[in-house]
């Protein structure tokens, strides 16, 4: 006969289940305006892609629908640190997107104007310009795209802060409790049923469920008959060892054909092309990030993504020739076919929502994705459209709309 | 890339004990090394070509196997480290003269271990050093201090007071931390068979005996003191469970203090190929988990001496030697059968497991000893986290290492923890009332050691033509 196991039974006016920074986010809003809120996360906070990116808070390059989201979050992060009560290394150093050749000069010029009519301040560098503002980038550049006002924070601690703010405001944190089913009654939600460490089961009821679990929000959403077209993608981050900082933007840039051929690689399959990122971390680490690869649940670094990386790194600078690759590890990323956001209600459930889906660029976000979910819920419509970021944006005729060349970016 | 048929990850007596058995089967073997010379830490000492001093039985064994090693065929790439692994048996290498990347057949693990050190107040000051860094001054002719105490738990105490004696230094006393006597006399019988670790104790127990320094058990330094330089050092009584007995300090003036209690597995390595681990509940940190034939999980990965648990240098050999055989064999290189083998040193094997039994009990540091760390104490050396921060860090709701490592950056810096994970866990486990299984250690990450960017240029600019 199966042992009974234990039981344990909450209730709460909303169920958030996912502790990245998009659910830490919804749950402090929501409990700030007084809501009852439980959280459920089945490890700790802030220990995928949230706590594990490479920390940019960035707006420029965005798809324009995006944009106005991120610059909204932006206002936010500026006074994060004191809403939150904890120092969580944001600067805002600035964004350069350097570029090799022509080609990607338009595709930069015509970006630049669309971002300066929706009111974000962006310039774009010839080569000297380039050579002056930011003389550590390697001469092969022709040019770069830049904004002032983007940054970058230490996500491990942002997102943490996120979830001590949360538990302040009264939120319960049930850590180490996988959420398993969702529970529907006449097409309503009703419940949230998990598992714990020590493989209680743990229900919590609630009216209102927000799913926040990132790449793994399919797998739940199975549950209940919901496809989510959410699909798994791994990065590799290195960082070296402290530098005497030389330099304070998030830098990104693509390299091709032969500064792109990765030496020694076996399993990576890259197409002559990397997208790298280097941000200055606070204490004089830097950041390299980069190398998706699709369609897995693989959490390893392997050596060939490190080796891959770090001279792609040397490549965009070369003064990051005579620093040690310290750490490497990955992160659990997830993309949309269009690499947008899913913000919202799905038809036929009521009080279930969706929160998931940000395709790597959901750290900027964390700020004004909880304040408008959180609107969305208690008042009925958010201050902002989330209307491109509906779920049924996937069932409807004519489908999805994508910008191909950004999907390489992202 | 380079193909090998066995690569062996350290050259210290397990590894080279391996490649020489792998050797003998016709098995091609490459020994990759991040120490200059073969021998690692217990055969070091035969660096110096010093003809002129009568080597001691354990280092003449080691002029043995070297010029053993010389003589055979084995691949050795020296001042290399392997810093991570492609796939699982593919291995990237740093190192001048070794290939960017090996691919072998099969991998034995000999990583061997590194010192433990405990924090107490003044830890960090110029002139407290570890046992091993004593020793490898002294080896080199360089003196470690003038008046020097020695304090930790283990045979290497005396060893390193007989060592410093010889080399002309005033060494004012050793304080052993474990209460040896009681718990000695039940392990009488493990040191039946063990002539050459008898003669080496008693002979420098006579050294210490002769030069009438005080060998205190029981003892341990709490507290170390001096402006940018050590000048004089407390230590105190410690009660069964090694807890510092108030009211028992003494203080003596020195300029050196020597400190090591014992050794930590080094398991980076294994972690970063993926092999199963198991809770070592004496050293608190994982350890690879193997079967009698010393093979992993992963099919044809090994794991072997004190980089798999704390058992000596005779027991690194015979566990080399089977190994050695059983990847032969499972290479289809030799038709020696590993358990006949097994039972044939079944004898030195159980005598050197009834030693390592004794050494485990005797000299394993009791958790009290980790309480000498005062509040502002540094704990995590390479990131200045001290005692406090992991305080704060608990208050914010951290119960584990991992959680201990993202908010204070303890475990972050260079040596990844290697010095600090104990400490740190320690902390916690008492802070929170968990277990240090619940508590864990920090996650090793890849690379195992920093790696110089220039350096995997370098591999890249000669294969891929120069970088634009």
């Amino acid at each position: 006969m199966k042992s009974m196991k234990t039981t344990c039974k909450y209730n709460a006016e909303v169920a958030v289940l996912g502790g990245g920074i998009i659910g830490c986010s919804i749950a402090y809003n929501l409990a700030r305006r007084g809501t009852k809120v439980i959280l459920m996360e089945k490890s700790l906070i802030g220990c995928e892609s949230s706590g594990c990116n490479s920390g940019g808070v960035r707006q420029q390059n965005r798809d324009s629908r995006e944009l106005p989201l991120a610059m909204e979050s932006v206002k936010l992060w500026e006074n994060l640190e004191s809403e939150l009560d904890f120092d969580v290394e944001y600067t805002q150093g600035g964004n350069i997107m350097p570029f090799i050749n022509e080609d990607e000069l338009d595709f930069a010029r015509g970006t630049c104007q669309k971002e300066l009519e929706a009111g974000l301040e962006v310039e774009i560098w010839n080569r000297s310009d380039l050579r002056k503002r930011a003389p550590y980038i390697r001469d092969v550049f022709i040019g770069a795209k830049y904004c002032a006002s983007d940054g970058n924070a230490n996500p491990l601690l942002a997102t943490r802060a996120f979830g001590w703010a949360a538990k302040k405001e009264g939120v319960t944190i049930l850590s180490n409790t996988k959420a398993e089913s969702i529970e529907i009654h006449d097409g309503r939600v009703i419940s949230v049923t998990g598992v714990d460490k020590k493989g209680e089961i743990v229900i919590v009821e609630a009216p209102i469920v927000i799913h926040a679990c990132g790449a793994w929000t399919p797998l739940l959403s199975e549950t209940i008959g919901l496809k989510v077209p959410v699909q798994p993608l791994r990065h590799v981050i290195l960082v070296t060892q402290r530098m005497t900082p030389f330099f304070t933007e998030y830098i990104h840039a693509e390299l091709y054909g032969e500064m792109a051929k990765p030496a020694l690689t076996s399993s990576i399959n890259q197409k002559e092309q990397i997208g790298i990122g280097i941000r200055p971390a606070r204490q004089g680490h830097v950041h390299i990030g980069g190398i998706s690869t699709p369609d897995t649940f693989d959490q390893s670094a392997p050596a060939d993504a490190i080796e891959y990386l770090a001279r792609g790194a040397a490549i965009m600078m070369p003064a990051l020739r005579d620093a040690s690759i310290l750490r490497a590890w990955s992160r659990q990323l997830e993309y949309t076919p269009d690499r947008l956001p899913i913000i919202g209600g799905v038809d036929g459930i009521a009080g279930y929502f969706l929160a998931a889906g940000f395709s790597g660029h959901g750290f900027c976000l964390g700020p004004i994705i909880g304040k408008l979910v959180t609107e969305l819920i208690l008042d009925g419509e958010a201050s902002m459209p989330l209307h491109d970021f509906r779920f049924s944006r996937f069932q409807e005729n004519g489908g999805i709309s994508i910008d191909e060349r950004r999907l390489v970016r992202a | 890339m380079e193909h090998i048929e066995v690569a062996i990850v350290g050259a210290g007596p397990g590894g080279m004990s391996a490649a020489l058995t792998l050797a003998e089967e016709g098995v091609e073997v490459a020994i990759i090394d991040n120490n200059p010379t073969p021998g690692g830490q217990y055969y070091r000492q035969t660096y110096i070509n010093n003809t002129t001093k009568k080597l001691k039985p354990h280092q003449q064994e080691g002029v043995e196997l070297r010029r053993k090693l010389h003589d055979s065929k084995i691949r050795y790439f020296s001042k290399t480290n392997v810093w991570g692994t492609f796939e699982q048996k593919i291995l990237a290498l740093d190192g001048p003269g070794a290939p960017p990347a090996l691919e072998a057949e099969a991998i034995v693990l000999a990583t061997g271990a590194f010192e433990r050190t405990i924090a107490f107040p003044g830890w960090t000051l110029p002139g407290v050093i570890t046992i091993g860094a004593a020793q490898i001054l002294n080896e080199n002719n360089v003196s470690p201090g003038k008046r020097v105490l020695i304090s930790g738990t283990g045979p290497l105490l005396v060893v390193l007071a007989s060592e410093l004696i010889h080399a002309g230094i005033e060494v004012i006393g050793v304080l052993e931390g474990s209460n040896l006597l009681p718990r000695a006399i039940k392990h009488l019988g493990a040191l039946f068979g063990q002539k050459e670790r008898l003669k080496e104790g008693i002979g420098s127990w006579i050294s210490l005996q002769k030069h009438r320094i005080p060998y205190r058990l029981g003892c341990s330094v709490c507290f170390a003191r001096g402006e940018d330089h050590l000048k004089e050092v407390t230590f105190c009584h410690l009660d069964n469970d090694w807890k510092p007995i108030p009211g028992s300090e003494e203080t003596v003036s020195c300029d050196t203090l020597c400190i090591g209690y014992g050794f930590i597995p080094f398991n980076a390595l294994s972690v970063t190929l993926g092999v199963e681990q198991e809770w070592d509940p004496f050293n608190a940190c994982y350890i690879p988990k193997r079967n009698m034939f010393m093979e992993t999980n992963i099919k044809g990965v090994y794991s072997i001496g004190d980089g798999t648990s704390i058992g000596g240098a005779r027991l690194a050999l015979l566990e080399g030697q089977i190994a050695g055989v059983a990847a032969a064999q499972q290479l289809g290189k030799s038709k020696k059968h590993p358990e006949k083998y097994i039972s044939g040193i079944a004898t030195a094997l159980s005598r050197e497991r009834r030693f390592k039994k004794m050494y485990t009990d005797i000299f394993t540091p009791g958790f009290g000893i980790y309480e000498l760390s005062e509040e502002n104490t540094i704990l995590c050396r390479c990131e200045g986290i001290t005692t406090a921060d992991i305080r704060r860090a608990i208050d914010l709701g951290a119960d584990t290492s991992g959680e201990i490592k993202i908010i204070t950056r303890a475990g972050m810096g260079d040596c990844q923890g290697r010095m600090c994970s104990h400490l740190i866990a320690n902390i916690v486990a008492r802070e929170t009332n968990k277990s240090l299984l619940e508590v864990g250690q920090f996650q090793p990450r890849p690379p195992v050691f920093p790696v110089p960017i220039e350096n995997l240029c370098l591999s890249v600019d000669k294969s891929a033509g120069k970088m634009g």
